[in-house]
């Protein structure tokens, strides 16, 4: 059960390494060395509540009505994610695969997909994602196709753009993390102790780590500089370039698996958004908050559609939304946790 | 002597024959003693049915009646009127094999169930004696899971025997049946078969209570129960496992399934089921592991090509023909340029002839069968491509579907996987991979959402259970399949022990005497065929 949602967290942001272009791969590792302590962040959260949801965390923490203001935050931002996947796998359809078919039908393909799995509650969820993550062995050899061509002189000149620019990059890179925060969200879900989980979610952390890194070394490698910048997609680009003796364009069938995990991380979004509705209206059934989250993020991204300068700017607001819910909060919530330990222990001698 | 034992160490209860009917009510329809009241009971609850055959004995005064297309004649002779004949008993009531019975309702049942009744004027009891006749064929091999090595036998449409063969084969106190009457106008006789201490008894209790619920007129066949009994019926895969093999039966109940059998039908239901069950055949335990794993694998890769090769070929060919390698890229532009009809209708048309050819090949009688698969599949075939209907590179991608689609061992799982085809063909014409990718996942997540009877459908690959991958996508050597899988829900957990060893200590025995006499290892190898026992 446990490392089926580990397996579920670590799909997730794979769709976001696309966006991210990193600075370096220094950046990367700086990156996953930092996540490890919001991590321990989000542990120490869920140990102090081990039985309640994130809605009943927050309103422990910040009092009823400041908690449902914050889950209802986290709700808008949780759905706005799941649009922006929708968007920016649109956008990468129609650029590489499809380019002539409209983008309701991209979108409804994906809505259908993510409802149908939401509807069939964590349980399944987890299944088919342990199911899927037998494909992440398939993408890595397909991006390991390219090892044949690599030029490790283009990582050369080691901390050329400055260490200042390398931290700006870290910060970028940690974007594509921004998956890990689930675990937070469904930490009462799952069964198990506290510890079998943080270990779980740090496993789950690094191998996402480690696929990022594997990508990002290739494509690293694979162009020189100057022509990284150039290219949008190093990955796919890269793979266009390679013939198989029986397939030519490997990069069609890496975004055909690459769809099934985007699906899982919009899913993953679309479940926990509508988990959180869930609870702010404390129903019992789910399915009609799927519904209504699906129908709201298709109708957005209807709205927004193959526009790049929208896109943009909803990514970007995405972006510093992640860093104030996945970034600032946990950390404000733990310091609330740890100044309120002493008082609710001289609460409980009191009386 | 006898009476005195008796008396002495007897425990003085009567031992009663197990009746369904509670012996102690008073039946609704009691005996009388006048032989007419009761002949005309009989006469009037069966509509003075043709077949109601009434024998008038000793002038009048008795009468042995019995539903003529139900009794056997010659046993009629043998049980009744051979031992008047020879002059062992004086009346017919008198001879021993003879059932009992003051109930008039009991007596319907039994003359319904092929029993001949025996009343006499003055006397309230029913005499029944069983002279049923029955049809059977032999226990052949069934056409559609046949095997190369292995048993050859094959249940049949008769309860008892199925059930004989079933017991001949687990000679174990264990393995309980239950019957039960299902189908409130034709009285059909279900079976249950488990194994006791083996199978999980929340899932029998849940199994009984769901058949317990049914309430139909009639219980035909175990397609009927499959359908009142499963998880999920808005779905295009089986969730039991349907067969006609007594060692395949016997082999799910030993991992701890449950085994639904019913009177007239040689097919058996098996309990929870995943879809891997459906992939697995006796052959493959008769084989070297190699090759058993090797088989196991084609036919896995027959789900994948049965599924998606029309869909993907279609893809290709509308959608990504920067696929092809250059070299192949004249040849198919060549075979599709002079179609006139885009690759989705070509398709659709391709696999909706190869479903008719199929359909008339059951239908008709086995000569013309074949007559009809090689006008159809030859004839057809080549006309089409040369009339320029289809192009040649479709047919070979539909025939290579058809067979892919044969080769699973279930029937069920094999026309699920034809059906599957359709969906994928019309999403692959309209979205291309996006689209294959797309019904792909729906099927998965289908999948992953089915539960047969408390267990995932897609296990042990979806809650992932790496020691119970031994019997999924290879066959592993059977002594390392040491435990029953988890998806069976057993409560016993291992199937076999140490069995294996005597290599072990034949090894070490070895070692310790380089010389390796052949005392020891003759020693060794007794030695462990005690322990292995």
């Amino acid at each position: 059960m446990q490392t089926q949602i580990g397996v579920g967290v670590l799909s997730l942001p794979s769709d976001l390494h696309q966006v991210a272009k990193q600075d370096g791969w220094i950046s990367l590792a700086i990156a996953g060395a930092v996540l490890p302590v919001i991590l321990f962040c989000l542990f120490l959260i869920g140990k102090q509540f081990p039985d309640s949801t994130f809605e009943q965390m927050t309103e422990k923490l910040f009092s009823k009505w400041g908690g449902r203001v914050f889950s209802f935050l986290y709700i808008l931002y949780f759905s706005s994610v799941a649009a922006l996947i929708i968007l920016l796998f649109g956008r990468m359809i129609s650029l590489w695969v499809l380019p002539n078919t409209p983008f309701w039908a991209i979108a409804l393909c994906m809505v259908i997909v993510g409802l149908y799995l939401a509807n069939g509650g964590l349980l399944v969820l987890a299944r088919f994602y342990t199911m899927v993550s037998g494909l992440l062995p398939v993408l890595i050899i397909l991006t390991l196709f390219s090892f044949q061509e690599v030029h490790l002189m283009y990582l050369m000149p080691i901390g050329e753009s400055g260490i200042s620019k390398i931290f700006e990059g870290a910060s970028e890179a940690m974007l594509s993390f921004f998956g890990f925060f689930v675990s937070l969200v469904i930490f009462s879900e799952v069964e198990g102790k506290p510890r079998q989980k943080f270990i779980i979610i740090l496993l789950a952390h690094f191998f996402t780590f480690f696929f990022y890194m594997i990508t990002l070394l290739v494509s690293y490698t694979f162009f020189s500089t100057t022509e990284l910048s150039l290219v949008p997609e190093p990955l796919l680009y890269m793979l266009k370039s390679f013939e198989l003796p029986f397939v030519a364009r490997i990069d069609l069938f890496f975004i055909s698996v690459w769809f099934v995990s985007v699906a899982t991380s919009y899913t993953t979004y679309l479940y926990i958004a509508s988990l959180g509705l869930k609870q702010l209206f404390r129903t019992k059934s789910i399915k009609v908050f799927n519904l209504v989250i699906s129908l709201f993020v298709y109708a957005f991204t209807l709205l927004i559609g193959f526009d790049v300068a929208k896109v943009d700017r909803h990514a970007n607001v995405v972006v510093y939304g992640g860093y104030i819910f996945s970034f600032t909060i946990p950390i404000v919530m733990v310091v609330i946790i740890l100044v309120m330990k002493p008082f609710q222990k001289r609460k409980e001698e009191a009386s | 002597m006898g009476f005195f034992k008796r008396l002495l160490f007897g425990d003085h209860k009567r031992l009663h024959d197990r009746e369904s009917s509670d012996p102690d009510k008073e039946p609704e329809h009691p005996s009388s003693t006048k032989l007419s009241v009761n002949i005309d009971y009989l006469m009037h609850e069966f509509h003075r049915t043709s077949d109601l055959r009434i024998r008038i004995l000793e002038k009048g005064q008795a009468a042995l009646v019995y539903m003529e297309s139900l009794v056997d004649q010659e046993k009629i002779h043998e049980m009744i009127f051979k031992p008047l004949e020879l002059g062992d008993v004086e009346h017919i009531s008198d001879i021993p094999n003879s059932k009992v019975t003051l109930n008039m309702e009991e007596a319907i049942q039994t003359l319904l169930r092929g029993h001949a009744l025996y009343m006499e004027d003055g006397l309230r009891g029913v005499y029944q004696f069983r002279v049923t006749s029955s049809f059977n064929r032999s226990i052949e091999e069934p056409a559609n899971e046949k095997v190369v090595r292995g048993s050859h036998d094959g249940f049949v449409e008769n309860l008892m025997i199925n059930i004989n063969l079933l017991r001949k084969r687990i000679e174990n106190r264990n393995l309980t049946v239950k019957y039960y009457r299902l189908g409130k106008k034709t009285n059909n006789n279900i079976a249950l078969v488990y194994i006791d201490g083996v199978t999980d008894p929340s899932l029998i209790q849940e199994i009984e209570y769901r058949l317990k619920y049914i309430s139909a007129d009639m219980i035909h066949s175990p397609g009927y129960v499959e359908e009142f009994i499963e998880d999920q019926t808005f779905s295009p895969f089986p969730q039991m496992l349907n067969t006609e093999r007594p060692d395949r039966v016997t082999a799910n109940l030993i991992e701890g399934r449950v085994a639904i059998m019913s009177e007239g039908s040689p097919t058996v239901l098996i309990a929870p089921s995943t879809f891997f069950s459906f992939y697995q055949s006796s052959d493959d335990y008769n084989m070297r592991w190699f090759t058993g794993t090797f088989v196991r694998l084609i036919r896995l890769a027959s789900f994948i090509i049965a599924v998606c090769m029309p869909a993907f070929y279609i893809a290709v060919v509308s959608f990504h023909f920067e696929v092809i390698p250059n070299e192949l890229v004249m040849p198919v532009k060549q075979s599709i340029n002079g179609i006139a009809y885009p690759p989705l209708i070509e398709a659709l048309v391709m696999v909706v002839i190869i479903e008719l050819i199929r359909e008339a090949g059951i239908r008709l009688p086995q000569p013309i069968g074949q007559t009809i698969g090689i006008v159809g599949g030859l004839v057809i075939g080549d006309a089409v491509v040369r009339a320029g209907l289809v192009s040649n590179l479709m047919v070979i991608v539909v025939a290579l579907t058809a067979i892919a689609s044969f080769v699973v061992p279930s029937n069920e799982m094999s026309t699920t996987l034809r059906l599957l085809t359709f969906p994928l063909i019309l999403l692959a014409g309209t979205l291309g991979f996006i689209g294959i990718t797309f019904g792909f996942m729906m099927i998965l997540i289908h999948m992953t959402r089915l539960e047969s009877f408390g267990v995932p459908y897609t296990s042990p690959i979806a809650p992932l259970r790496i020691k119970d991958l031994k019997d999924t996508f290879i066959r592993m050597p059977i002594y390392r399949m040491n435990n029953r899988p988890k998806d069976s829900r057993a409560v016993d957990k291992e199937v076999i022990g140490p069995s294996r060893e005597w290599k072990q200590l034949e090894r070490t025995n070895n070692e310790q005497q380089p010389a390796g006499s052949q005392e020891a290892s003759q020693q060794a190898s007794s030695e462990s065929n005690q322990s292995s026992d």
